[in-house]
C-alpha cells in the first residue's frame, strides 16, 4: 500500500529521497545559466534582453512539443509521429483556412474552422497511435513509426509537397504577434499549456495512473485502473498539443509547411529526456519538458549568434545528448 | 469399414493441418505473404515479372536486407540502432573522399585505391558502433539516446566533410565492377547479401556468440549469472550493426558512383520495419535472420509493385505506414493465440 502511493508521488527517482531529485533537477538549469556566461564571454548579444525574450518566445513550441512527448514517455512510450503531425496540422489547417477565406467567407471563421480541422486531425492520429498501442498491444516504437508514414503522407499529398501561402493574418495576430499585458501570445499559451499538465498529472487521477502505468503496468491493472483507456488518452493529449504546437508554428510562419515537423521528433524525445523524463517510464514532469526545451533552444541560439555552422550543430547536439543522458545516469546510479 | 476408413482419412486431415498449423507457428504469416503477393503482382501487374524488374528489386532489396541483419542484431539484444542511416552516409562520404583522395598520389594502382576506401569506410562505421556498444553495455546509457546522438554526430561529420555536394573520382572498376556489375547475370550487391545473411545465419544457429545474443535479449540478468560477458557481446553487436551499414554505404556509394551525405537516411525506420515485419522482437530475444532477409524483399516489392503501378510516391507512404502496423498487430495477436508474447 505504502508503496503503491510511493510510485504515485510524479518525481519520484528510483531510490532517492526527495531532496536528491531537487538537486537534479537544479543541475540542468544551472548549466542553463553557466552555457549562457559562456556564450556572453564570446558574443554579449547573447544576454542582451531583446535576444533573451527571443530565445524564450522561441523555446515555447518546443517545450510544448517536448511536453507532449513527456506525457507519452511516462507510460514506457514515445511518439515517432510527433513531427510528422505537425506538418499534417500544419499544412491541414492552412488549406482550410485558405479555402474558406478566398471564397470570401470572415477571417474569425476561417480561423476558427483551420483550428478545429487541425485540432481534429491530432485527435485522429492521437487516436490512432492509442488505440493500436493500447488495445492492440503493438509496440509504441512500430505503432508511432506507422502513423508517421500516414501523417507524413498526408502532409505531402494534400499540399502537393508545397508550402500553403495566404494564410489570413488573424491567425498571426491570435496564436503568434499579438501581446497580452505586454507578453508575447506563445508565452502565455505555452504557459498555460504547462500550468494545466502541472495540474492534471499531479492532482488528477488520470494523472498519477500515468507515473504507476510508466513504472508498473501490471500493478496499473491490478490495481483496477482502466489502464487501457487512459493509455489511449496519454497518446490523445500527446497528439493534441503536438497540434496545437504546429497551429502556433503556422501562426509564426504564416505559411502551411508540409516539412514544418522535420526534426520536431527527435529534438522533442531528446529535450524531454535532457531535462529528465526517463525513457524507462514513471519519472518526468512538467519541469523537466521546460527546462529541456530550454536548453536546446538556449544551446541553438548562442551556437547562432556565434554563427557555427548548422553541421556543426547537429555534431554538438550529438554529444550534448549522450552526455546528458550519461550524467544523469550517473546521477540516477549514486543516489 | 466405411467408419474406419473416414476416421483414418480425419486423422489423416487433421495431421496435415497439424503440420501445417505448426509451420505456421514456426513461420509466421511473412511467407505465405510474400508468396501470395509475388503471384499477384506476377499475374496483374504489368512488368512486375519482367527480368530486368525482378534484377531490380533484388538489388534494392539487399541493401536493406544488410543493414536490416545489423539491425536486427541489436534488436535482439535489447536495443535500438538509429544510427544505421548516418554511418551508411559517413562510410560512403569517407570511403569516397579516400579514393578521389589518393587517385593522383596512387595512379598506377587502383586495386590499392580501392581496398584503401573500403578499409576507410568500414572503420568509421566500426568506430560509430564501437562507440555505440561502449556506451550501452559499459556506460548502461538508453540505446535510443546513445544512437541517437551518434545519429546525429555521424551525419553531421558526413555532411561538415563535404559540405552535401557529392564527392565524386572513385576508380573506374570499382564502380563498373562491383557497383553497377552484373556476377553470373546478378548484381553483385545480391552475393553481398546472400554471404551476410548466410554468415548471421551460420552465427546466430551455430555459434556460442549466437546463443549468448539471444540469452542476453531474452533475460540480460539471467545471462550475467550465467557467466555470460554481456558487455564483450553487447559491444560486438553494436559494432556488428555499424559495419554491415558501413558495408551498405560503400555498395550504395559505388552502385552510384558518388559519395553522399544525404544517403541512407530512410534506412533506418526502413530497417526496423523490415525486421519488425520479420517477427523481430522488440522487447529483444526473439529474431531470425532468414526471416529478416524475407522481411525485407517483402517491403521492396510492395514498394517496386506500387512504383510500376504508377501509385503517388506519397500515398506509397501512407499505405506502407498501414501495412507495418497491421503485420504487427497481426503477429502480436497470433503471438497471444498460441501463448507467445504474454505480458
Amino acid at each position: 500500500m505504502a508503496s503503491a502511493e510511493a510510485s504515485l508521488r510524479p518525481t519520484r527517482r528510483a531510490s532517492g529521497g526527495a531532496a536528491s531529485a531537487w538537486l537534479r533537477l537544479a543541475a540542468l538549469p544551472v548549466l542553463v545559466v553557466l552555457m549562457e556566461v559562456g556564450f556572453w564571454t564570446m558574443q554579449p548579444d547573447v544576454l542582451s534582453a531583446r535576444n533573451l525574450i527571443n530565445v524564450l518566445q522561441q523555446s515555447t513550441y518546443l517545450i510544448i512539443f517536448a511536453a507532449a512527448q513527456m506525457v507519452v514517455i511516462l507510460t514506457r512510450g514515445f511518439d515517432l509521429s510527433l513531427g510528422a503531425t505537425v506538418s499534417a496540422v500544419s499544412v491541414a489547417s492552412a488549406l482550410v483556412m485558405t479555402s474558406l477565406a478566398s471564397g470570401g467567407g470572415s477571417a474569425a471563421i476561417a480561423v476558427a474552422a483551420g483550428i478545429a480541422a487541425g485540432l481534429g486531425l491530432g485527435l485522429l492520429i492521437g487516436l490512432f497511435n492509442g488505440i493500436f498501442v493500447s488495445w492492440l498491444n503493438v509496440n509504441p516504437f512500430v505503432a508511432t513509426l506507422g502513423s508517421l508514414n500516414i501523417a507524413l503522407g498526408i502532409a505531402t499529398t494534400i499540399s502537393g509537397g508545397n508550402p500553403v501561402f495566404n494564410v489570413p493574418n488573424a491567425l498571426s495576430t491570435l496564436l503568434y504577434s499579438g501581446k497580452v499585458l505586454t507578453i508575447p501570445v506563445p508565452l502565455i499559451l505555452a504557459g498555460t499549456i504547462c500550468l494545466a499538465l502541472y495540474f492534471v498529472l499531479g492532482h488528477t487521477v488520470f494523472g498519477r495512473s500515468l507515473y504507476l502505468i510508466g513504472n508498473n503496468p501490471r500493478a496499473a491493472r491490478l490495481a483496477g485502473l482502466p489502464s487501457a483507456r487512459y493509455l489511449v488518452l496519454a497518446y490523445v493529449i500527446c497528439s493534441l498539443l503536438a497540434a496545437f504546437g504546429a497551429l502556433m508554428l503556422t501562426a509564426w510562419t504564416g505559411s502551411g509547411e508540409p516539412n514544418l515537423g522535420g526534426s520536431l521528433m527527435l529534438e522533442s524525445i531528446a529535450a524531454a529526456v535532457i531535462g529528465g523524463v526517463s525513457l524507462r517510464g514513471g519519472i518526468g514532469g512538467v519541469i523537466q519538458a521546460i527546462v529541456g526545451g530550454l536548453f536546446i533552444t538556449m544551446l541553438a541560439n548562442g551556437m547562432d549568434l556565434l554563427e557555427i555552422s548548422g553541421y556543426i550543430q547537429q555534431i554538438t547536439l550529438g554529444f550534448v545528448i549522450i552526455a546528458a543522458v550519461f550524467f544523469d545516469r550517473l546521477w540516477t546510479a549514486r543516489t | 469399414m466405411i467408419e474406419a476408413a473416414t476416421h483414418a482419412g480425419q486423422r489423416r486431415r487433421s495431421a496435415a493441418v497439424e503440420r501445417l498449423y505448426r509451420l505456421y507457428d514456426a513461420a509466421g504469416v511473412l511467407p505465405l505473404l510474400l508468396c501470395v503477393l509475388i503471384l499477384v503482382f506476377a499475374l496483374f501487374v504489368p512488368h512486375f515479372a519482367s527480368v530486368e524488374n525482378i534484377l531490380n528489386v533484388l538489388r534494392s532489396s539487399s541493401f536493406l536486407m544488410i543493414v536490416s541483419c545489423g539491425q536486427m542484431l541489436v534488436l535482439i539484444v535489447g536495443g535500438f540502432d538509429l544510427s544505421v542511416g548516418s554511418v551508411v552516409a559517413l562510410a560512403s562520404v569517407i570511403s569516397a573522399i579516400v579514393m578521389a583522395g589518393l587517385k593522383v598520389p596512387l595512379a598506377g594502382d587502383p586495386a590499392l585505391i580501392t581496398l584503401l576506401g573500403v578499409l576507410g569506410g568500414l572503420g568509421c562505421g566500426m568506430a560509430v558502433g564501437l562507440l555505440n556498444g561502449l556506451c550501452v553495455a559499459w556506460l548502461k546509457i538508453s540505446p535510443f539516446m546513445v544512437t541517437l546522438g551518434t545519429m546525429s554526430i555521424a551525419g553531421g561529420v558526413a555532411f561538415v566533410l563535404t559540405d552535401g555536394i557529392p564527392v565524386y573520382g572513385m576508380p573506374v572498376t570499382y564502380v563498373n565492377g562491383f557497383g553497377r556489375g552484373l556476377w553470373l547475370d546478378l548484381p553483385a550487391a545480391v552475393y553481398l547479401a546472400i554471404a551476410v545473411v548466410a554468415a548471421i545465419w551460420v552465427v546466430q544457429n551455430l555459434t556460442r556468440m549466437g546463443r549468448y545474443i539471444f540469452a542476453i535479449g531474452g533475460n540480460l540478468d539471467a545471462a550475467v549469472v550465467s557467466g555470460v560477458r554481456t558487455r564483450v557481446y553487447l559491444t560486438a553487436s553494436y559494432t556488428l550493426s555499424a559495419l554491415l551499414a558501413a558495408l551498405t554505404g560503400l555498395a550504395l556509394t559505388a552502385e552510384i558512383g558518388s559519395g553522399q551525405a544525404s544517403m541512407g537516411a530512410q534506412l533506418t525506420l526502413e530497417s526496423i520495419a523490415a525486421a519488425v515485419i520479420a517477427g523481430v522482437s522488440l522487447r529483444g530475444g526473439v529474431g531470425r535472420v532468414e526471416m529478416v532477409a524475407l522481411g525485407s524483399i517483402f517491403l521492396l516489392i510492395l514498394t517496386n509493385a506500387m512504383d510500376l503501378l504508377n501509385v503517388d510516391s506519397r500515398l506509397q507512404t501512407i499505405f506502407l505506414g498501414v501495412i507495418l502496423v497491421l503485420a504487427v498487430a497481426a503477429e502480436e495477436a497470433r503471438g497471444r493465440k498460441w501463448g507467445r508474447g504474454q505480458r
